[in-house]
């Protein structure tokens, strides 16, 4: 391999984002979500039992991918405030449940990215499994729309 | 004590053995590449989804109404996985396996006598689809194979997602999809 190979590569590396900010980012996703669901409860904007149970596992993911920050020797950022629910419509369930979609396909689309790069082969599966979770929240918001669901 | 065996149990684990000996199971095919370039786990993935789309018309074949349209679906979104998995192992530089006859997949498959029962069996298959894709995420290296792990791992979630509905159940159940083997 020529000097010149090399230092591309060595360039290509460190332009990639670190695992550390693919689950940052991941977490500013997930945070975004847990407040969603949050707030769509509070204004009856989803089905209680729905919406508890999904607000559920926004926390778990939040404390995973916390967790899993911490193991990549990065504090997670601070959640001082609630993540913003600025553009999510809460007008009603069916208005909620078009707005929770789209956030949910562009976390799963986000997890797909980081899944494509990822360094760390013991966090791969876990971030594959909040991934697969959220494309299964996708289908349960689908079902509120009414929409078929394959 | 003696282990209990719940008939849910029993097609569950029939599902396993069921893809194990119709292509989950099968070895790295010859030739199977230069080290290192994920063919034989693409290889097996792609048997894998070839046995799926014979399982998923059995399971079709139990259901009616709009469950039966679903099964429909899903069958043809796995051979469309198993064609888009092909390519990338010619990518490689080998030739993928083929579906075999479905006659040779159906023996293999539990007995299933009802709605329910199919729908087990689809639960354990998608679950164990689930699986294939995320182990295969740890070991392929290559960015673009990853990426198309990733979206049809995800898109396995969605269609086990869709079982648990037609079973009457919560669409995601858990906080952590994480398969089963």
């Amino acid at each position: 391999m020529t000097a010149t190979r090399l230092l591309l590569a060595a360039l290509a590396k460190a332009a990639a984002p670190s695992d550390a900010d693919a689950v940052a980012r991941l977490l500013g996703f997930e945070r975004r979500l847990e407040a969603a669901y949050a707030a769509a409860l509070a204004r009856d904007a989803i089905d209680p039992a729905l919406g508890r149970r999904l607000l559920g596992h926004e926390h778990e993911h939040v404390r995973g991918l916390e967790q899993a920050l911490g193991d990549l020797g990065r504090r997670g950022p601070r959640a001082t405030a609630p993540a913003s629910t600025v553009g999510i419509d809460f007008a009603g369930r069916r208005a909620f449940a078009a707005s929770a979609v789209q956030l949910e396909r562009q976390a799963v689309d986000a997890y797909v990215d980081a899944l494509t790069s990822f360094r760390d082969d013991h966090l791969v599966q876990p971030l594959a499994s909040i991934m697969a979770c959220g494309a299964q929240h996708e289908v349960a918001l689908r079902e509120v729309l009414g929409i078929r669901l394959v | 004590m003696s282990p209990r065996f719940t008939r849910r149990g029993v097609l569950g684990g029939a599902a396993a053995l069921a893809l194990a000996s119709c292509g989950g199971g099968d070895p790295a095919p010859a030739g199977g590449g230069r080290a290192g370039s994920g063919a034989a786990t693409l290889s097996s993935i792609v048997a894998l989804e070839h046995a799926a789309v014979a399982a998923w018309a059995t399971i079709g074949d139990r259901l009616t109404g709009d469950a039966a349209g679903s099964a429909r679906a899903i069958r043809g979104r796995q051979a469309e996985h198993a064609n888009e998995l092909s390519k990338l192992v010619r990518a490689a530089g080998v030739a993928p396996p083929s579906a075999r006859a479905a006659s040779s997949y159906a023996p293999s498959f539990p007995r299933l006598t009802s709605a329910a029962d199919a729908l087990h069996f689809a639960r354990d298959l998608q679950e164990r689809l689930v699986r294939a894709y995320f182990e295969g995420l740890v070991v392929l290296h290559d960015a673009g194979q990853r990426r198309a792990i990733a979206e049809i791992g995800a898109a396995q979630a969605e269609d086990l997602a869709v079982v648990h509905s037609l079973a009457g159940d919560p669409a995601a159940p858990q906080a952590f999809v994480t398969g089963t083997s």
